[in-house]
């Protein structure tokens, strides 16, 4: 009788043991739930990342595999938005973050504050700077390698070098410093190439039509290459300058959004740098899956920048 | 005045307008925040809420002094701005010039506060728009801070400098107690001084304002001034709270402003506001984005229900003013 009594209690105490205690209920509170804050919902470049993490992380509500999720969390492109959100995930329990910060610095806090209250972070796309030190994982890509990409392309293409426009993103963000940092690399000391400016056009391809306007009608002939911290300013520049019949000016930029990629395949456009960002997130939503599956997760999932141009387009033009 | 006889819930119509103008926003954000933590208990926990408030100190530091300039019947735009400024000087300052941090902070409050006399000297003296000039004084101000941190982030875990925002008295956050502080001198400032019954004279009806005696010009002026002081206060937390110096941030907030001013009842009109609807209004901007982020409430309807809250407090408040004059 005693034994009976015994196991019974023993059977139990196993089924009182929520579900999710193997692995992934980091909090303990019975349920596996997964915060995302997201950059922004605007930029062309995070809208398929969103989708496709909205599409991902509700089948894994649907197969059971976690609790619940967050829904995307709007950073709005600032950080202490984000470090907003991330004490609001804190308060709703999550024990796994995806994080896409909007800076470097300013965006670290909210990481600390997770990490520090025992959520497992992930962060993709760019790193903070405590990334290494207190996230799960990063799944991202190298921003200086992807200037030092834009700056060969634009050597190889003009190996007389000349004069040449920088398009820069906003002001003191993480990615425009750092593809800025990738130019240098490769053509500041090369007494070839001069900088004519570097011209702040918010991310957007209306202002990076005006810059181009304004140093083509400045520079004319002289100006040989637009390199454009991202590729809604490198396209546009390009269609201004086509339009103006200045088809032979090299312009690139950084991210592989569709429209640039059909411009490229229609030969309107040289070349663009991809920036595989549905590969990034989906690195991301692995990693916390392996996570509460109990796999070993790397501190690093590396998503190389691809060169994309008329030769490989067709590979991620959808 | 004559009373109104018909009832509403067994008050004077009358009463009941007046209990409305009052408490309307109070109601609407008691209704608010009951409806959430039946969906959601954990919303009310005393974490998330001392959460929902220290998030909002910053907000309601700029909205304190946007109410300010609302009330005198202007506009203050360069606050956002202003946060960006006072966090690149301190980074200049502090983090690269090794300079000490709070006498980096009194240079930098100082600058944000000159940068708000400035606009209230341009607005009072020439008579220009207030949305021209703080507009381009927003542009200004983020100029510089651009220019002093050379588009760089500037580190500033200097210290216990992060404390600031991060630190406790006793179970209350720090920001929380600014916000306190700030509430209670504004309080008295705008509803126990001559100077408050200043402010609310000049937007009520300037002319009157200047057929009793009172001097416009610096009743304007010091408005845009403290706005600025504010500003520079609200920046010392932001820094704290990124523990960085940046250009970038800041870009926006003149706008949670202006909704926490008008949510808390305070009148494009002029010469309507209170100190306490002040915090209301910051608080509902609070529980607003928290609220619909425990509801799963997806982001891209956030703002949608943001724009429609503002609108339907506006409408309250032309419903009201319109029956009290």
């Amino acid at each position: 009788m005693k034994k009976l009594v015994s196991l019974v209690l023993v059977l139990l105490l196993i089924a009182a043991i929520p579900a999710f205690a193997e692995g992934g209920d980091v909090n303990g509170d019975g349920k596996i739930v997964v915060g995302y804050i997201a950059k922004n919902l605007t930029d062309p470049f995070h809208a398929p990342i969103n989708s496709t993490a909205q599409e991902v992380i509700d089948g894994l509500v649907a197969d059971g595999t976690i609790t619940e999720w967050t829904g995307i969390l709007d950073g709005n492109t600032d950080g202490p938005r984000q470090c907003d959100l991330a004490q609001d995930c804190i308060n709703q329990g999550c024990d796994y973050v995806i994080i896409l910060p909007c800076e470097a610095v300013a965006s670290a806090p909210g990481v600390k504050a997770m990490a520090d209250a025992g959520i497992k972070v992930v962060v993709v796309n760019s790193k903070t700077e405590n990334t290494d030190d207190l996230a799960l994982c990063y799944c991202g890509s190298d921003d200086v390698f992807a200037g030092e990409l834009m700056a060969k392309y634009v050597s190889e293409k003009c190996p007389d070098g000349g004069k040449y426009l920088h398009l820069q993103g906003v002001i003191g963000n993480s990615a425009q410093i750092q593809r800025g940092e990738g130019i240098l690399n490769v053509i500041g000391a090369d007494d070839k190439w001069e900088c004519v400016a570097d011209v702040p056009c918010d991310w957007a391809a209306d202002k990076a039509t005006n810059a181009a306007q304004d140093y083509l009608a400045q520079f004319g002939e002289e100006l040989v290459a637009i390199i454009a911290d991202n590729d809604d300013m490198s396209s546009a520049a390009q269609r201004y300058c086509n339009g103006q019949g200045r088809a032979d000016m090299v312009c690139i930029g950084v991210d592989g959004n569709q429209g640039p990629l059909q411009m490229v395949k229609n030969g309107e456009l040289g070349a663009t740098v991809l920036q595989d960002g549905v590969g990034q997130i989906m690195a991301g939503i692995n990693a916390i899956v392996a996570d509460i599956k109990g796999e070993e997760v790397q501190k690093l999932y590396d998503v190389p920048f691809v060169l994309v141009t008329a030769e490989n387009v067709d590979q991620y033009l959808q | 005045m004559a009373s109104n006889n018909k009832k509403i819930m067994g008050m004077d119509q009358d009463k009941f307008s007046m209990f409305l103008s009052k408490y309307g926003i109070t109601l609407v954000l008691l209704v608010m925040i009951i409806i959430v933590a039946i969906i959601q208990p954990r919303f009310i926990a005393p974490a998330n809420l001392l959460n929902i408030l220290t998030q909002i100190s910053v907000n309601c530091l700029l909205a304190f002094g946007m109410c300010l300039a609302i009330t005198t019947g202007g506009i203050e735009l360069t606050v956002g701005a202003q946060l960006a400024l006072v966090s690149c000087i301190l980074g200049a300052l502090a983090s690269k010039g090794g300079m000490n941090i709070v006498l980096a902070c009194v240079i930098a409050v100082g600058v944000a506060t000159l940068f708000g006399f400035i606009n209230g000297f341009l607005i009072s003296k020439f008579n220009m728009f207030p949305f021209v000039v703080t507009l381009s004084t927003q542009l200004i101000t983020r100029s510089l801070a651009q220019i002093i941190s050379n588009g760089q982030a500037i580190p500033m875990s200097i210290g216990n400098f992060p404390q600031v925002y991060s630190g406790y008295l006793g179970p209350i956050p720090l920001p929380i107690i600014y916000m306190l502080v700030v509430f209670v001198v504004m309080y008295i400032l705008m509803h126990q001084t001559r100077f408050g019954r200043y402010v609310y004279a000049v937007g009520g009806n300037v002319n009157a304002a200047i057929a009793s005696g009172v001097n416009v010009f610096w009743v304007r002026t010091a408005c845009y001034t403290i706005s600025g002081f504010l500003a520079g206060l609200a920046g010392i937390i932001i820094t704290a709270k990124t523990t960085s110096g940046q250009s970038n941030i800041g870009i926006g907030y003149e706008t949670d402003a202006v909704a926490a001013c008008v949510l808390g009842g305070t009148s494009f009109a002029g010469g309507i506001s209170t100190a306490p609807g002040v915090v209301i209004g910051a608080i509902m901007i609070g529980c607003i984005y928290t609220g619909m982020n425990f509801l799963r409430i997806g982001s891209y309807y956030q703002q949608l229900a943001k724009g429609l809250i503002i609108i339907g407090a506006i409408m309250l408040d032309m419903a009201v003013s319109k029956k009290n004059r």
